[in-house]
């Protein structure tokens, strides 16, 4: 006979997830495999010769990058040599300021700080993080999808998530031919919203790029890095061309930062027996050597592979550390859904929430999960009021803001009417009222009309054959009386003539005063200095509609 | 003016060229020496756009203070002025390590170079340099057109570097 | 006890692993180096059972009306089954029979050089006579892939491996013959479910792994032979 209450437990959306016990002979274990190197570091001339116990002639491709680019040798062998406890208790230290252990961090190598990270508890890795977060405040990143690729209904949910407060906006295909029509969508929408959101189109490398140079997209994120030889390859790059690609964009005015993440080297079955957290720093010194300014890791699209082990979420914590210790701006994850169990999922968050990272989602699902085309994010929109509510609890800043229905649907009808026109204007195919109104109040694609995906599949080949650009977007909405997005669409292309957004952690406000961690720094040193939420601020957070006011009683 | 402007470009180049060139981190005191002090950009010149537009110019020579909205609409301004002048990839890196973000800085020196490149030979360099697309000779020669046609002088070493280290590791196309 | 008796032994208890993992719901799976007690069945001719035969290098095709098929390494022969159970013998012929809908043929090849079922879609297209091809994973993974598009990009990409059903493979065979005749049909309808990667990931990593301990980077891509059994 079964137990009652074994009977429950069975059922519980926890228990639906997939768990796995470790293997560590292929790194299917999140810290300190058997395989995982001890630190160690040679230089001699100028020339690392050993590191991590390996000699230069045993190097593989990454080993090499690493070496000659990746970390600050001027000090590096005095740093390695320091006992990792002492080192880890400066990062835990709020009295030790962030540059101080900048030098400090960017002078390990791999095997080191996974070593010193290592030390933490995950309460130790948070206080960490909220030192060693790059920009002075925290900030939060969308994703705007949907399964039918609708570009209205994109244009909408943009619009909204940037009411709601997201400072970026990411979207990608469910057919990758729809790209241009994606890309085009939310920046047009998000600029309704709010001015000043940076947004990108997650896609094969050299596809993003020409967006970007087209003036389609404000920045890229899908410029992946993996932490062995062998899946670097799989992925189709290595860490030379990947530093080339960076240099593209900046060469364009063009933001980028790179993405990695714990278990995507056991996922592709590469993994040669290293834990995950120390492939994951691995990928962390290629994205610093190639000059990335930034990150987007904690496991992201593989985090089902380290939630299903132990310690995993904990080392996805620590990857996050590891990224901001290097002085890069750190888009944490929190973006993939990992679990059935809603306790898990905020549990797994609050470890980025708290602290505070540069996206504490990248990003967050502007749309039910069911059209999120990265498989489901840790959040979506059905979650908002949670999260709104949770940052009201905690007083806690996670980047989003209260907002009222009446603001929503009217900038979700302005969102869509620009796109409209926009199509209208450049020939493309209709988007009729009927789509309008539906984008207007919509949910999902499930309240969208269905468009003709032929139709608009050529028609995206044609516009990008037509060799249309992000200015003649600009135009067609000043044509057709949309001047207040054409002037944010202007302002968003103006970005890449200064490039002051190519600095790290950098986003924009809705004067597109640029805020990164050049000008705002973090200089938290312990309790009421750093990032502190204003009163002004904090009214806005803590006035959520649901609230009675006493006085009504 | 546009000696003015040939001045800068070559002055940029030169920079690039000297500050880019060195390898190890931390060593970018030549390029700031040969500027001289007084022109260096550092972060409280930051954000440049803001604090000193009137030394922004585009890639097409023009400045960013006189760009407007109007002049889009009346086609004065088009796709080609949206572009990052090599000189103003220059000053940004010297931004980035006045804050010690050297690798950053180099990152933007190698971008300056590619400025001139056109966008789908970037396109099909990047591809070029991805794993079994190229022998090395093919390399060496995408290496030897950056230098000699664009005066990419960072880049094509550190394409011929790849080239090598492809070889060390077997990533070269099978011939 | 023949070779064959002995194969279908093995593709039995491989098959049996596969099974087990895609269980769903169960809270514990076994350490995925053990390999599950198997339970003798007989081996009837049922169809649902493939017979693979490698035929030498694979050759590229000169016909525009054909579609080729790549297979991961252990793809119908190390395992049998996709990641929710569906054995891969149905796989197939769905997909066949989608491109016989349409009128072409088709031809199969299997890539060692790699288990990343974007290249091995991109092998596919390349042998084509037609330049499209279709390559997929033991786990279920498919992409319809075009000779002249860069190997991660693709025309048609199914990642959700959990999501297809043996209605989109056919689906998918259909559509790929009309990519192959200069179509441009209304691409298979995306399939979405956020609650796959909780419930799968990691067992599709260990069915991953296992399929690239599989690959040999200097055996050349093989012409097969596919029997139904």
């Amino acid at each position: 006979m079964r137990s009652k209450r074994f009977e429950v437990l069975g059922a519980r959306p926890v228990n639906q997830d997939g768990y796995v016990t470790e293997w560590p002979e292929v790194g299917l274990i999140a810290v300190d495999a058997p395989a995982d190197p001890k630190p160690s570091i040679k230089i001699e001339n100028g020339v690392v010769v050993e590191m991590d116990g390996k000699k230069r002639a045993d190097f593989d491709m990454l080993d090499i990058f690493i070496a000659d680019y990746g970390i600050r040798l001027d000090n590096a062998e005095q740093v390695n040599a320091i006992d990792s406890l002492e080192l880890a208790q400066r990062m835990v230290d709020f009295r030790v300021p962030r540059a101080e252990v900048v030098k400090l961090t960017t002078a390990m190598t791999p095997a080191k700080i996974t070593e010193v990270v290592n030390k933490m508890t995950v309460l130790e890795m948070m206080m960490a993080c909220t030192k060693m977060r790059s920009r002075l405040f925290p900030a939060n990143q969308a994703h705007v999808t949907n399964v039918r690729d609708n570009p209205v209904q994109l244009a909408a949910d943009a619009a909204e998530g940037s009411l709601r407060g997201f400072a970026e906006e990411e979207t990608t295909v469910g057919i990758v031919r729809y790209a241009p029509f994606n890309a085009i969508a939310i920046m047009v929408g998000s600029q309704v919203g709010r001015p000043g959101i940076l947004t990108q189109c997650a896609v094969e490398e050299a596809t993003e790029l020409e967006l970007g140079m087209r003036g389609f997209t404000a920045y890229a994120e899908t410029v992946s890095v993996y932490g062995t030889e062998q899946v670097f390859m799989d992925g189709d790059d290595t860490p030379w061309s990947k530093s080339f690609l960076a240099s593209c964009y900046a060469s364009r005015g063009l933001k980028m930062r790179f993405t990695s993440g714990t278990g995507s080297e056991v996922q592709m079955g590469f993994a040669e027996g290293k834990s995950m957290l120390y492939l994951e720093a691995r990928c962390l010194y290629v994205a610093k050597g190639a000059g990335s300014q930034g990150i987007q890791n904690g496991s992201v699209s593989c985090v089902g592979v380290p939630a299903a082990v132990p310690g995993g979420i904990r080392a996805i914590l620590a990857e996050n550390l590891i990224a901001m210790s290097l002085d890069l701006e750190c888009a944490s994850s929190n973006d993939q859904s990992f679990t059935h169990s809603d306790l898990r999922r905020v549990a797994r968050t609050l470890m980025q929430l708290v602290p505070g990272t540069d996206f504490i989602c990248s990003g967050y699902s502007s749309t039910p999960n069911y059209d999120n085309m990265f498989a489901g994010s840790n959040w979506d929109a059905e979650d908002y009021d949670d999260w709104l509510i949770i940052q009201r609890d905690l007083k806690v800043d996670g980047g989003l803001v209260p907002v009222l229905e009446e603001d929503v649907v009217r900038v979700r009808n302005h969102a869509a009417k620009a796109i409209q026109a926009i199509f209208r204007e450049l020939g493309l195919p209709e988007i009729t009222d009927e789509e309008v109104e539906a984008a207007t109040y919509a949910h999902g694609s499930e309240d969208m009309p269905k468009r003709n995906v032929v139709e608009d599949l050529k028609a995206t080949d044609e516009l990008m054959k037509r060799g249309i650009t992000g200015v003649d977007l600009v135009t067609a909405l000043d044509r057709s009386g949309f001047d207040d997005v054409a002037t944010s669409v202007y302002n968003m292309l103006k970005q890449r003539v200064s490039g002051d957004y190519l600095h790290t952690s950098a986003i924009l406000d809705d004067n597109f005063h640029v805020m990164s961690a050049v000008n705002y720094p973090n200089d938290y040193l312990g309790p009421k200095t750093g990032y502190q939420i204003t009163d002004e601020k904090w009214d806005q957070l803590k006035n959520i509609p649901q609230a009675i006011s006493p006085e009504e009683i | 003016m546009e000696s003015e402007e040939l001045i800068r470009q070559v002055m940029a180049e030169v920079m690039a060229k000297l500050g880019s060139d060195q390898v190890a981190p931390g060593s970018t005191i030549t390029a700031a020496a040969a500027k001289g002090a007084s022109a260096r950009m550092d972060a409280t010149k930051y954000p440049l756009g803001e604090k000193v537009p009137d030394q922004i110019r585009s890639a097409s020579g023009k400045k960013l203070s006189e760009f407007s909205f109007d002049k889009v609409r009346s086609g004065e301004l088009t796709s080609d002025d949206f572009r990052i002048a090599p000189e103003t990839l220059e000053m940004q890196a010297e931004v980035a390590e006045s804050v010690d973000r050297d690798s950053l800085g180099r990152n933007m020196r190698r971008a300056a170079e590619l400025v001139k490149v056109p966008d789908d030979e970037l396109l099909e360099i990047y591809n070029a340099l991805r794993p079994y697309r190229s022998t090395k000779a093919e390399l060496y020669a995408i290496a030897d057109k950056l230098e000699n046609e664009y005066g990419c002088k960072v880049n094509a070493k550190f394409i011929r570097e790849a080239a090598d280290v492809y070889e060390l590791r077997g990533r070269l196309k099978s011939e | 006890m023949d070779e064959k008796t002995l194969r279908s032994i093995i593709e039995e208890v491989l098959g049996e692993f596969a099974r087990n993992s895609a269980g769903g719901g169960v809270s514990t799976l076994p350490r995925p180096d053990e390999v599950p007690a198997f339970e003798a069945t007989l081996t009837q001719a049922t169809g649902d059972e493939l017979v693979i035969t490698e035929e030498g290098p694979a050759k590229k095709g000169l016909s525009p009306r054909e579609v080729v098929i790549a297979l991961s390494p252990a793809f119908g022969g190390a395992m049998t089954k996709t990641i929710t159970g569906i054995p891969h013998a149905k796989v197939l012929r769905e997909i066949c029979a989608g491109i016989e809908e349409e009128g072409l043929s088709y031809r199969f090849i299997r890539s060692f050089r790699t288990a990343d079922v974007g290249f091995i879609a991109h092998d596919a297209a390349e042998y084509s006579g037609s330049g499209i091809g279709i390559g997929i994973q033991s786990r279920g993974t498919t992409v319809i892939h075009q000779a002249d598009l860069p190997p991660l990009s693709n025309l048609e990409l199914f990642p959700q491996a959990p999501l297809i059903d043996l209605e989109t493979f056919r689906a998918i065979g259909r559509n790929a013959a009309k990519y192959a005749k200069g179509e441009a049909p209304e691409p298979v309808p995306v399939r979405n479910d956020q609650m796959a990667r909780p419930t799968y990931q990691a067992i599709a990593a260990v069915m991953h792994i296992k399929e690239v301990q599989l690959t040999d980077p200097n055996k050349k891509t093989q012409a097969l032979r596919v029997e139904y059994r």
